[in-house]
């Protein structure tokens, strides 16, 4: 990575550096502080453990990068990422005897409803993505309590169970999951007129929309997107803690928006980048993971993680000046 | 520019390093590389005797946000210091992901044993699995685990609490035909499903006793206060005694009874210093105190034992003890 950017650097000035590589330094700089402090960090297993849980909450961070690029936001991936981790797991009770390929179904038509819904709530009925995403916020914990009475939901099968504790060689099959959609989501967003209509439409909105782009259509879909990847988060999270939960989720839009913002992806849309959003999910797992190992007091952490969201936005900010 | 950012990374490093500080004691030595299992890797080095003061012990709480919670971390980290123990707390934020993230960071870590204060009874089963699995002793606290390979579990019967306030509220009320609201914990949370099964246990015996409204106020003072406020309009002054899963919301409940200048008696569940002062100025009757101190360094001492190689208890109770008018003194300052 150093001869690389010592490359570019030369053809970039200062502040052009710190903006398009800002927060990959910190992530490396902190990586290396909790390396120093605790040679147990970089062991196989912690490595393991960072990465496996960061490929969960990076799936909400990269649906949620999809949402704010068009200049929307999505409060409602916690929600229903928990709704749809209930409803996988109904269904993939032992008990029940469905195959687990119809519980991660269930799961992803939760998603997909919810995404639909949201999409089509701000695009064709021009509801606030802010308010429309808090009321199905709202829907989705309320029908995840409906389903059970608000009581979890125990002893699910082991095929279902592998998706979320499973490896695949070394590979924590998360992180397989992971894999899948990054591939996707990059080709998706950088090597398609899709990607592109993404960016024209959270840069500017009558711009692309008197250039010839269906707006509303490609407004919809990204909520459709944040949606199932929320859902598969859900799923993959029940099959990982081995039962649903009520709260699953609960709070988890904050970090994926402090998780896009840190990656460099402007909340205003039309710029920003997906593998800026993987280091922002990585820097806050890591910096959990590495205060918990160094040992730090939980409230401590709470003030250090305001900090690092807040400052590397203005690191942002001043480098864009 | 370029300098700007250094100089504030560097100040990171610097505010990091000055936490880690004062962080735990023990700084692993030789740092063996990232070849095994981390299972494998805590046996190693713990035979190497890479740790020479003590054992070292994680705890993660389902919350550090909550008195009771706090009051076990407050009790873990001082009976830790007078034993010679290194101990973290971990808070889990309501999470149970969380929770199951903590447990790996401490297997990671090789602490030699874990207590876990669980979410959910269900949700953190996985915590004991990956914890057996990498042959370290796990002790449940307070919540019981669904697991049967836990290595040991201390902690209160919440289905007894719930009856003990609903009998003391009766016997309280000296007769046996009035209305009552119930205010309960988050929906799901074992101690909720408990407690409520004990009022119920209790009310089974009283058919004449009414409950005119129950709903979760999650354990919240405020959200207890507002649900008091919509049920006082509903029902007025039918309502006849207050019976609250745990004391902060009695104690919410209460503030609402107080603006409307009524007074109906409330109880609840845990002995927390609002509610010792409470019973002693006679807003509430009575609290039926959850003995933290001794839930916390019951579960240290077993997962330590168990860690030594010991056989240990599976099952250890500590008891409810009711604060009344008559004892609260008692109470006053215990932490």
């Amino acid at each position: 990575m150093s001869q690389k950017t010592a490359v570019k650097k030369n053809k970039m000035t200062g502040k052009q550096f710190v903006a398009q590589y800002g927060s990959l330094i910190g992530l490396v700089v902190l990586f290396v502080i909790f390396a120093i402090l605790r040679p147990r960090f970089v062991s196989f297993g912690n490595v393991r453990n960072v990465l496996r849980i960061s490929s969960i909450d990076g799936l909400l961070a990269i649906g949620m990068t999809f949402v704010v690029l068009t200049g929307g936001i999505d409060l409602s991936v916690g929600a229903v990422m928990g709704c749809a981790s209930m409803y996988a797991a109904y269904f993939a009770q032992a008990s029940m005897g469905y195959p687990t390929i119809m519980a991660v179904a269930v799961g992803a038509l939760v998603g997909l409803g919810f995404g639909v819904f949201n999409g089509v709530c701000v695009a064709y009925f021009k509801v606030p993505s802010f308010v429309g995403t808090l009321g199905s916020m709202s829907i989705a914990k309320g029908l995840t309590f409906l389903l059970t009475d608000a009581k979890p939901i125990p002893n699910l099968s082991d095929s279902f169970k592998f998706l979320g504790g499973g490896y695949l060689g070394p590979i924590p099959i998360p992180c397989v999951f992971m894999i899948l959609i990054l591939v996707i989501c990059f080709f998706l967003l950088y090597k398609t007129k899709y990607g592109r209509y993404i960016y024209a439409v959270g840069g500017n909105l009558n711009g692309a929309r008197v250039s010839g782009i269906n707006t509303k259509q490609i407004m919809c879909t990204v909520y459709i997107i944040s949606g199932v990847l929320s859902a598969l988060a859900g799923v993959i999270t029940s099959a990982r803690v081995t039962s649903g939960v009520t709260s699953t989720g609960d709070g988890y839009e904050t970090d994926a928006i402090a998780a896009v913002v840190i990656g460099g992806t402007s909340l205003a849309g039309g710029r920003g980048r997906l593998w800026g959003t993987i280091v922002g999910i990585l820097i806050m797992h890591i910096l959990s993971n590495g205060l918990d190992m160094v040992g730090v007091n939980a409230y401590i952490q709470l003030v250090v993680k305001g900090f690092v969201v807040i400052g590397t936005v203005m690191l942002d900010g001043l480098s864009a000046d | 520019m370029k300098k700007k950012s250094v100089a504030m990374l560097l100040t990171a490093a610097m505010a990091v390093s000055m936490f880690a500080g004062c962080g735990s004691k023990e700084e692993s030595a030789s740092g063996s590389t990232a070849k095994s299992e981390a299972a494998e890797e805590t046996k190693e080095e713990t035979a190497a005797g890479e740790k020479k003061g003590g054992k070292t012990v994680g705890a993660t709480y389902y919350t550090l946000q909550t008195e009771f919670c706090m009051r076990m971390d407050n009790a873990a980290k001082k009976w830790a210091e007078e034993n010679g123990v290194t101990y973290t707390g971990y808070d889990g934020n309501n999470d149970a992901a969380k929770q199951l993230e903590q447990v790996e960071t401490m297997i990671a870590q090789g602490v030699d044993a874990i207590v876990l204060n669980p979410q959910d009874a269900d949700a953190c089963s996985a915590c004991v699995d990956v914890a057996v699995e990498a042959g370290i002793p796990i002790v449940g606290v307070n919540t019981m685990v669904n697991n049967e390979n836990l290595t040991g579990y201390v902690g209160s019967q919440d289905v007894g609490a719930g009856e003990e306030i609903m009998q003391y509220m009766i016997d309280y009320m000296g007769k046996d035909e009035f209305n009552i609201v119930v205010l309960e914990g988050p929906m799901g949370q074992s101690a909720q499903l408990q407690r409520w099964e004990g009022i119920n246990n209790v009310l089974a015996e009283y058919p004449k006793i009414k409950i005119l409204a129950y709903n979760t106020a999650n354990w919240s003072r405020s959200e207890a206060q507002s649900l008091m406020e919509t049920w006082l309009n509903e029902h007025g002054d039918e309502i006849d005694a207050v019976v609250a899963e745990n004391d902060e919301m009695a104690l919410g409940a209460r503030v609402a009874i107080d603006e409307l200048s009524l007074d109906i008696p409330c109880i609840g569940i845990d002995g927390i210093t609002d509610a010792v002062t409470a019973v002693g100025n006679g807003s509430m009757i009575a609290s039926d105190f959850q003995d933290a101190e001794g839930q916390i360094i019951g579960a240290l001492e077993l997962a330590l034992s168990a860690a030594d190689g010991n056989d240990v208890e599976k099952e250890k109770w500590i008891p409810f003890q009711m604060i009344t008018p008559d004892n609260y003194t008692e109470y006053v300052d215990r932490y």
